[in-house]
């Protein structure tokens, strides 16, 4: 189903090691099935874009034009792909 | 044809219910078409009650309706969100299927709203689409053409702005129609997994003797393998075939779960693809600016304690003033009574025992206000989330997540609200550690006792306010860090399991609605307020009464006393209480206060004016101070007050909690250990604080 055209141009990190203020797009996640499943439900879903806000002990992370808080060991386990780079 | 398609007729009330993500403005729209005073909030899960309302329809006939909490999917993660399933799939106790479910969904967040949006569709119910906070989409640039979002759904949408009450009408209107389309399921899982559903489908249907395509949702949830109320129920035939599809498209190496989300993501993304406009985005988002301070590592917990102590310092000075006034006007209406009835067992009823009693709980008023409009102001301007986001480093720490603070925070206020809040906590092992410790933290029930105590220990005139300010505080410090032990512990050893993650959404900031304070206000001190009124006027006439009785002829007050009810019963649990310091005149306040701990106060108030031989009652602090052991040395030193003091901020003492507790967590087995646990650590910290002091030579 992942098909070639959908091969990450960047390398992935996970969510805690993004920059903030970047935009990344989703690209596996590794956290319990039922905690993954609450993930995609709340916009995390695999391909999606989301934009890394604020990494203060927990992250904020803007997805789907909401705002969501995540532990940084969920964070951990949410693999993404740089979209672009920090704004200045 | 179904009942759900039945036209509105005379006999029939219609029930709606309302349904959406959490903080879509679900709670403001139900007050905008019902009226009904009820509580709005910010944060995830405010609306944990079953909340109904009735309105009129356009040709004014009366329909029901349903705010059900807040939810992100039909398949549950918390307490909360199982209602919502259950309520709309007809699985809820005797609550049958509702007829025509409202949608809300929060215009400035389409996208993931309409995740929810296909999974009610699939629902098969008549269902109309309230799309909210238009002017809070527009403010981001982003326009949605309602008529076309109405076509691609195939259900009628009305925009709207409930806290304006602009398009609150027009949702009426769209609800009062005698026919509403059964919605059609317009989005697509892949070709195998839709071919697995439509097979299970077609079985229940045959099963059942229903139309297939109403069926699918149900299909859909069994195919997954979902824990639901009914599993039971699945003949063996629909178990075995669920099971072997299951394993038929897992084969294939596909996830169910994560197919089903993809499926309905790409549908929702394609239908704001063509209903959504986003021009060019203007200033940055306020509350990016503010989240950029207000979640700052060292600026937000800046913020978060200077909010935290402003909030305590008005609680117990600013109060203080509309304390005295109630205090004074209770004072004068003993005056008064006694002034114009005669000397009796009535006048010492109602001055000794009706006004003593009510009037010594009712004079917390204005500090529960206080406590109430400050949470209340923290919801609705949408910073509680943040401080439950600030707070997540701590609770991790104990291995509770940030959610956890919010029904703590609730519990300084009262523990049955608090406790009710943890309906958002996941996992049932942090929520039940949150419901266990939320008591330890000093709830309004307990400033009664530790006001009195702290007047006690210290003379009026002399000490600045600010010192007893700082006991005070010490002991809200003192409960809330052995709540953190205890959640800690309890995490460690009975409730063994991983720190939960978090996983909050951060609600826009917004203006607050002074009158939603207001309101919330009024109808959470109602609660304090019909207890000083019932259980605590019905304690306290009991008091007197067990207090004043049996008549001994001839006996002097203090004997009188000592031969009562009350006595005996203090008498007995003297030896039990002694070595904490306490005589049975405390005794008899500790058995009174077990039923609620303002009780105490009241108590006594009764305990000392009984003795009171002239018609001039003193101050219960001064009566207190007064009291001596035979021996003639004082019952209430220093060492003794903060004794009590230590015993009120830990030991469990609230009927009504324990109630709550019970309905929680469905069974006495909780109740029971808490009130063993909590009452059992108050014995013995007192008798280390007692006893040690004692040693000291204080």
């Amino acid at each position: 189903m992942k098909s070639n055209a959908l091969k990450p141009k960047h390398p992935l990190v996970d969510l805690c090691e993004a920059r903030v203020g970047s935009k990344l797009r989703v690209r596996d996640l590794k956290s319990h099935p039922a905690v993954c499943q609450r993930l995609r439900e709340m916009g995390f879903c695999e391909f999606a874009e989301i934009h890394k806000v604020a990494d203060n002990g927990a992250l904020i992370c803007q997805v789907c034009g909401a705002r969501v808080a995540l532990s940084r060991s969920l964070g951990k386990q949410i693999i993404v792909e740089p979209v672009s780079a920090a704004k200045a | 044809m179904s009942t759900w398609a039945t036209a509105p007729t005379q006999e029939k009330t219609l029930t709606f219910v309302l349904v959406g993500n959490p903080n879509c403005g679900k709670s403001t729209l139900f007050n905008a078409l019902t009226g009904m005073r009820q509580k709005v909030g910010n944060y995830p899960g405010v609306t944990v009650e079953k909340k109904v309302g009735e309105f009129f329809s356009l040709h004014g006939q009366p329909m029901q309706i349903i705010d059900l909490p807040g939810a992100y999917s039909l398949s549950p993660r918390s307490p909360d969100e199982a209602i919502t399933r259950d309520v709309l799939l007809g699985r809820l106790g005797d609550m049958t299927r509702p007829d025509r479910i409202v949608c809300v969904v929060d215009a400035s967040n389409l996208e993931r709203n309409l995740f929810l949006v296909t999974q009610i569709l699939d629902l098969g119910v008549p269902t109309m689409l309230a799309l909210n906070m238009i002017d809070l989409a527009q403010s981001k640039g982003i326009s949605i053409d309602a008529a076309a979002l109405s076509q691609e759904l195939g259900i009628p949408v009305v925009a709207c702005q409930a806290h304006k009450k602009i398009g609150v009408t027009e949702l009426r209107q769209a609800m009062s129609k005698e026919r509403l389309p059964h919605p059609v399921r317009r989005w697509r899982l892949q070709p195998e997994m839709e071919k697995a559903v439509n097979e299970l489908s077609a079985r229940l249907a045959e099963e059942r003797g229903e139309e297939p395509s109403r069926l699918f949702a149900e299909a859909l949830i069994i195919l997954v393998g979902e824990k639901s109320g009914n599993d039971s129920e699945l003949s063996p035939p629909v178990r075995q075939l669920a099971q072997g599809l299951r394993r038929e498209l897992e084969e294939q190496g596909l996830d169910c779960h994560e197919a089903i989300v993809a499926s309905r993501y790409q549908y929702a993304q394609e239908v704001c693809e063509r209903v959504v406009r986003t021009g060019p985005v203007g200033e940055e988002d306020p509350s990016d600016k503010l989240d950029a301070v207000l979640t700052h590592p060292i600026w937000g917990w800046t913020i978060f304690l200077g909010l935290m102590s402003l909030m305590f310092f008005a609680i117990f000075t600013l109060a203080t003033y509309p304390m005295d006034w109630v205090d004074g006007g209770f004072g004068a209406l003993a005056n008064a009574v006694k002034k114009a009835m005669p000397a009796g067992d009535l006048r010492d009823l109602i001055t000794d025992g009706v006004i003593a009693g009510v009037g010594g709980v009712l004079v917390f008023l204005p500090q529960i206000l206080i406590l109430f409009f400050f949470i209340g102001l923290l919801e609705d301007t949408g910073y509680m989330a943040r401080a439950a986001f600030i707070m997540d480093r701590i609770m991790s720490r104990v291995g509770l997540h940030g959610k956890s603070f919010i029904p703590l925070l609730s519990s300084y206020a009262c523990a049955i609200p608090g406790i009710m809040a943890t309906r958002t906590i996941e996992n049932p092992k942090d929520r039940l550690v949150t419901i266990l410790v939320a008591p330890l933290m000093s709830c309004s029930a307990r400033l009664p006792v530790y006001t009195l105590m702290i007047a006690t220990l210290l003379p009026a005139k002399t000490v600045p306010a600010l010192q007893k300010a700082g006991i005070m505080m010490a002991l809200y410090v003192v409960g809330t860090a052995i709540a953190f032990f205890f959640a800690w512990l309890f995490k460690k050893t009975i409730m063994h399991s991983e720190t939960p993650v978090l996983i909050m959404e951060l609600p826009p900031y917004r203006r607050p609605s002074l009158r939603a304070v207001a309101m919330q206000m009024i109808h959470r001190s109602k609660l304090f307020v019909k207890r000083a009124g019932t259980v605590i006027l019905g304690l306290s006439i009991l008091l007197w009464f067990l207090a004043a009785y049996p008549k001994i002829d001839g006996a002097d007050a203090s004997s009188q006393l000592a031969q009562s009810f009350a006595g005996k019963a203090g008498h007995a649990i003297e030896p039990l209480i002694k070595p904490l310091g306490f005589d049975w005149k405390i005794g008899i306040g500790l058995i009174g206060s077990f039923a609620a701990r303002e009780v105490f106060v009241s108590t006594m108030s009764v305990v000392y004016n009984v003795e009171a031989t002239d018609d001039t009652s003193v101050p219960l602090r001064e009566a207190m101070l007064q009291e001596k052991w035979p021996d003639g040395s004082p019952v209430f030193t220093p060492l003794v007050c903060v004794t009590l003091m230590v015993f009120y901020v830990l030991a469990m003492q609230c009927i009504s909690t324990v109630v709550v507790v019970r309905r929680e967590t469905n069974s006495w087995r909780w109740p029971l250990f808490q009130i063993a646990y909590m009452t059992g650590t108050a014995y013995l910290a007192c008798l280390l604080v007692y006893q040690g002091g004692k040693m000291l030579g204080l």
